[in-house]
């Protein structure tokens, strides 16, 4: 190998020599071409290490955020959360119907707790050893919404971001501190990040909770097409016609 | 190349470096089905269809950070054709027997096989190129990671706990000795071709 060589390419490229070495440097490209066919080489290496490790952490970021939505389209047709077993749903769904032979009312509206799926958090996925985000992750998917709010509280004190934001505002929600969990809403809906469109649908079922169905069909006709529940936006328009 | 005109679709290309989710899920909602359906209809099954676009994603990923991706056809149009080469190199990998491929499918842009061909060299120079990079020695790919990432070489020193001198020194050798290999798989690529 041609240590001199490589030495002289690198410091070229890092304007350290002095001008007379670089004229000399220049001529050398002009007149041997296998040496300025190297020094292309050179620069080019250069350039592809630049794009595998300059972009390292935005690299493995994509990926993941492209992992979790293919995931997301491609298995679309199962059930999203699958908390509960399939003869749970069947018993669910017995009973549901025999309440619905009880107090059949002919109320064509939809309710608040048809459309209400507060979802699964994943805050720790990467070893966090954060006591407050562990727990906040664990009452939340236990469904104990009243003791997951101190923590997300705690959380957002150190770290404001929008996921957490989120798990807080339904947490607010599901605890019936509607003007709270609003508020928690409109700032994510007027942000920028992932969470938007989804603040957007949890603004309308809170409508929808306080029957303001009007206002509920406004918010929900706001919503983006690419939101990743689009279907059950249409299905609750569908329902408030 | 003679620059075209860039198409309105190049905001997929910029929405694709940005990691923006929404723009992801819009190419997977309107461009992903397609190709679904080309490769279950040509010996393909749904997880290598997703395997398909989940790597086409992240060349596109790769050439928009390299900045080397104008888009100048539909980006539909690139997407189907680029994940479609890349099944049909798949299945010629993988069999040894003849293939039944539905060619009529295929709607042949101009510009966009164009793109396709630039995205595949693009993509076969950055194989050659992490093959070389295996290649290396251990400290020759620490050096050359941490140079790349931290840039400021002062650090990339107090890191490795070496002196300034040092990893300069290494790091030109590093460069030096990728550039050398792929002087000689250039050198011997036109040796072939002629």
């Amino acid at each position: 190998m041609n240590e001199e060589r490589y030495i002289l390419f690198d410091q070229y490229l890092q304007g350290e020599m002095t001008v007379e070495e670089r004229n000399s440097f220049e001529k050398e490209v002009s007149e041997n071409p296998e040496f300025a066919a190297e020094f292309i080489t050179f620069k080019n290496v250069q350039v592809q290490l630049e794009n595998k490790f300059g972009h390292e952490q935005e690299r493995e970021a994509f990926i993941e955020n492209l992992s979790d939505i293919a995931d997301k389209h491609f298995n679309k047709d199962r059930p999203k959360v699958v908390l509960m077993r399939p003869w749970y749903y069947a018993a669910a769904a017995s009973v549901a119907i025999l309440f619905g032979l009880f107090f059949f009312d002919y109320n064509q509206n939809p309710s608040f707790n048809d459309y209400n799926h507060p979802g699964q958090a994943h805050f720790t996925e990467r070893s966090n050893t954060n006591e407050s985000l562990i727990q906040a992750e664990k009452t939340f998917n236990e469904r104990k919404f009243k003791e997951a709010i101190p923590f997300l509280e705690a959380v957002l004190k150190e770290n404001k971001t929008s996921e957490i934001q989120y798990y807080y505002g339904v947490s607010l929600l599901q605890t019936g501190q509607d003007k709270e969990s609003e508020a928690v809403f409109n700032e994510l809906k007027s942000g920028s990040s992932v969470y938007k469109e989804k603040a957007l649908w949890n603004l309308a079922l809170l409508k929808l909770k306080q029957k303001d169905y009007n206002g509920c069909k406004e918010i929900l006709e706001t919503i983006s097409q690419d939101y990743e529940d689009y279907d059950e936006v249409q299905e609750l328009l569908h329902a408030l016609d | 190349m003679e620059k075209s005109k860039i198409h309105p679709d190049q905001k997929y290309i910029e929405g694709i470096a940005a990691n923006d989710s929404a723009i992801i899920r819009s190419i997977y909602k309107n461009s992903v089905p397609k190709v679904v359906f080309y490769i279950m209809n040509n010996s393909g099954d749904k997880d290598q269809a997703q395997d398909v676009v989940q790597e086409i994603m992240i060349l596109l990923f790769n050439q928009a950070k390299a900045n080397t991706l104008l888009l100048t056809c539909p980006f539909d149009a690139y997407f189907f054709l680029l994940c479609k080469r890349k099944w049909l190199n798949e299945l010629k990998k993988t069999s040894n027997n003849g293939v039944t491929i539905n060619e009529d499918f295929a709607s042949i842009n101009e510009s966009a096989l164009e793109l396709v061909q630039e995205a595949e060299q693009f993509d076969e120079k950055q194989q050659l190129f992490d093959t070389m990079f295996q290649k290396l020695g251990d400290k020759c790919q620490e050096v050359l990671k941490l140079s790349f990432s931290i840039k400021s070489m002062e650090e990339v020193a107090e890191k490795l706990n070496v002196t300034y001198g040092y990893v300069r020194k290494k790091k030109s050798l590093c460069v030096g000795q990728l550039t050398q290999w792929i002087q000689e798989a250039k050198n011997f690529k036109s040796l072939k071709n002629n």
